[in-house]
């Protein structure tokens, strides 16, 4: 039986979460390379629309169904694909290093009695072993590490690999419905706080507005919120910030906050501490605003205005106003 | 209640850290500290044992060094400690590790176990769950809220979800991992912090949990490091001079027309 490269497949807001479209167009490219077979898996509840997103990248889209996988909880998530891996040699499970596949992945390896690589971004697949690489230390140190066990089973940080455009040939549709053994799944949900609709969470966002004490006031927050609006950014926010209640923890960029990694990150009254430093030095364009020209934050970025934030951003947002026709 | 708190000894976010020249090994600067999310572990287990009573017991896998952070959690409060060290565990990746410690935890009594989100050094969060999964054991990730319900032999969590909360009940036994929001760790008390120099901290290696060289450690990895590497270097910040409503305009320019973002 041929190996089998397998996507985990997410969806928020009736759509296909952005990292799984970056993994199915690199999983394409891998099984093309590799001779492998390629399969999308996703459980519980499929919109048409995300179907519609994700059938043209991989060979087979694996659409498990079972009123325990209506709800997430990792037992049943880490099961059925445990055994999905199982019965068709798979070579490499692939998830974007999303909160819910950080959560059931590591049960998924124990289940496979293999390893798991997290928060990784890149796979060097063109050699044996393939080697995955991972920041660690916050982004200080980089790892390039292997696999001594198959399947290969991988969290991969948003933004790390393109958007393809998709092939001409539709997936091979395979719905199943599983048994899942009642006594596997313990937790149960009581409530689910609705995330805000159509919010793109800063982890995936293209492009990152942030924050910090420079803002001097919660209200001032609305100078980064109408530049973010106008670029299509998400805002982020320090620690400082986040700690003194002036923005929500879901803001927080930073060592005990999220890590992003966007096209462009804009860092407004952000002094650099290597708490937030650690959160977004992968980030491809760094613009740091801070009218202290000695602010640490400019030794992590590409370019720099030491200049009073409150003059610079509405000018900004002005600027790309105009340009940007809006 | 009986409660298993798993912590780790990490390289305080302040040390210098270097890959050595040949790219096999890491130069880290001999300062340490208890892992950020184990803090609010610790804490929590200690606020539930003065509620409901029973012992908190705290397990770490690591060098002789690693007794600080289980003095320092004696100094918090906790009851008991045991440390994990052998040799043969260094080079243990997240496997390996939570195997280890699993098989540590199948010799306790235990109703709970809590353990920190991710640990700061290596940025994995895999131990947690891959602990529960070894141990058969639902977990819940990040939780922010804790309700022990004693009589029903469970607890109520609030666990992040991307962009929101999620209430969750599950029965003990059971792991959870712990993110900031939790509470606000103590800081040990000076009476804490004597009984913490004067404790002995038991240790177990690997013959004394019944695990053969193979089974641990980098042997029983399933993971490789290749090589370290430092990161890729940033070009050299390039200032934008000139009036600050010039240099925003500047700013806007480039990012459009150089780096052609929007």
């Amino acid at each position: 039986m041929a190996k089998e490269i397998i996507v985990f497949v997410e969806q928020k807001d009736n759509e296909p979460r952005k990292v799984s479209i970056e993994l199915l167009s690199t999983g394409r490219k891998i099984a093309n390379d590799k001779g492998w077979n390629f399969s999308a898996i996703f459980l519980g509840n499929l919109d048409e629309k995300v179907f519609d997103r994700i059938k043209r990248y991989p060979d087979k889209i694996i659409h498990f169904k079972n009123t325990y996988l209506e709800h997430y909880t990792p037992e049943a998530f880490s099961f059925v694909v445990s055994e999905y891996a199982k019965n068709n040699n798979a070579a490499m499970i692939l998830a974007g290093a999303t909160l819910m596949a950080r959560d059931f992945f590591p049960r998924l390896a124990v289940l496979l009695s293999t390893g798991i690589a997290s928060d990784c971004t890149s796979i060097d697949w063109g050699q044996e072993p393939i080697k995955l690489i991972r920041p660690i230390f916050g982004g200080r140190v980089i790892t390039e590490l292997s696999f001594k066990t198959e399947p290969i089973v991988a969290t991969i940080r948003p933004n790390s690999f393109p958007i393809e455009s998709p092939a001409d040939k539709d997936a091979e549709i395979i719905i199943q419905e599983v048994d899942i053994p009642d006594e596997i799944v313990k937790t149960e949900s009581i409530e689910v706080t609705e995330p805000k609709k159509g919010k793109v969470d800063i982890t995936e966002a293209d492009i990152v507005v942030s924050g910090g004490r420079g803002l001097k006031a919660p209200e001032n927050f609305k100078l980064i919120e109408e530049l973010a609006e106008v670029i299509g950014g998400s805002v982020g926010a320090s620690r400082a910030v986040v700690d003194s209640k002036w923005r929500d923890q879901s803001e927080q960029v930073g060592k005990s906050g999220k890590t992003v990694s966007p096209k462009l990150y804009i860092a407004a009254g952000i002094s650099g501490a290597i708490h937030h430093i650690m959160g977004m030095d992968t980030s491809k364009v760094i613009l740091a605003i801070n009218k202290d020209p000695n602010a640490i934050i400019f030794n992590y970025a590409d370019y720099g205005i030491a200049a009073d934030l409150f003059e610079v951003l509405p000018v900004m947002t002005e600027e790309f106003k105009k340009r940007l026709g809006k | 209640m009986n409660i298993i708190v798993l912590v780790k000894q990490v390289p305080d976010p302040e040390a210098i850290v270097e890959v050595k020249g040949d790219g096999k090994g890491l130069e880290v600067e001999q300062k340490f500290t208890m892992n950020f999310f184990d803090e609010f572990a610790v804490e929590e287990a200690i606020r539930i044992r003065e509620k409901n009573g029973g012992k908190v017991k705290v397990i770490s896998l690591g060098g002789a060094k690693t007794t600080e952070v289980l003095r320092k959690a004696i100094a918090m409060g906790v009851d008991e400690t045991l440390l994990l060290e052998d040799p043969n565990f260094e080079g243990s990746d997240g496997y390996s590790t939570a195997f280890v410690l699993s098989k540590a935890i199948e010799k306790s009594d235990y109703d709970l176990i809590l353990a920190g989100k991710q640990a700061l050094d290596d940025d994995a969060g895999e131990v947690g769950p891959m602990v529960a999964q070894f141990l058969g054991i639902p977990h819940v990730g990040e939780i922010t809220r804790l309700e022990v319900k004693t009589d029903d032999n469970m607890v109520v969590v609030d666990k992040v979800i991307e962009g929101g909360k999620e209430v969750v009940k599950v029965p003990l036994p059971a792991l959870l991992t712990t993110q900031k929001g939790l509470n606000e760790p103590r800081v040990p008390p000076i009476t804490g912090v004597m009984k913490a120099m004067k404790s002995q901290i038991p240790k177990m290696d690997a013959k004394a949990l019944g695990l053969s060289e193979e089974q641990v450690g980098e042997k029983g990895a399933k993971i490789k490091i290749e090589r370290y590497l430092p990161p890729p270097k940033r070009r050299e910040v390039k200032m934008i001079e000139g009036e600050p409503q010039e240099a925003a305009k500047e700013a806007v320019r480039i990012l459009m027309e150089v780096e052609r973002i929007l």
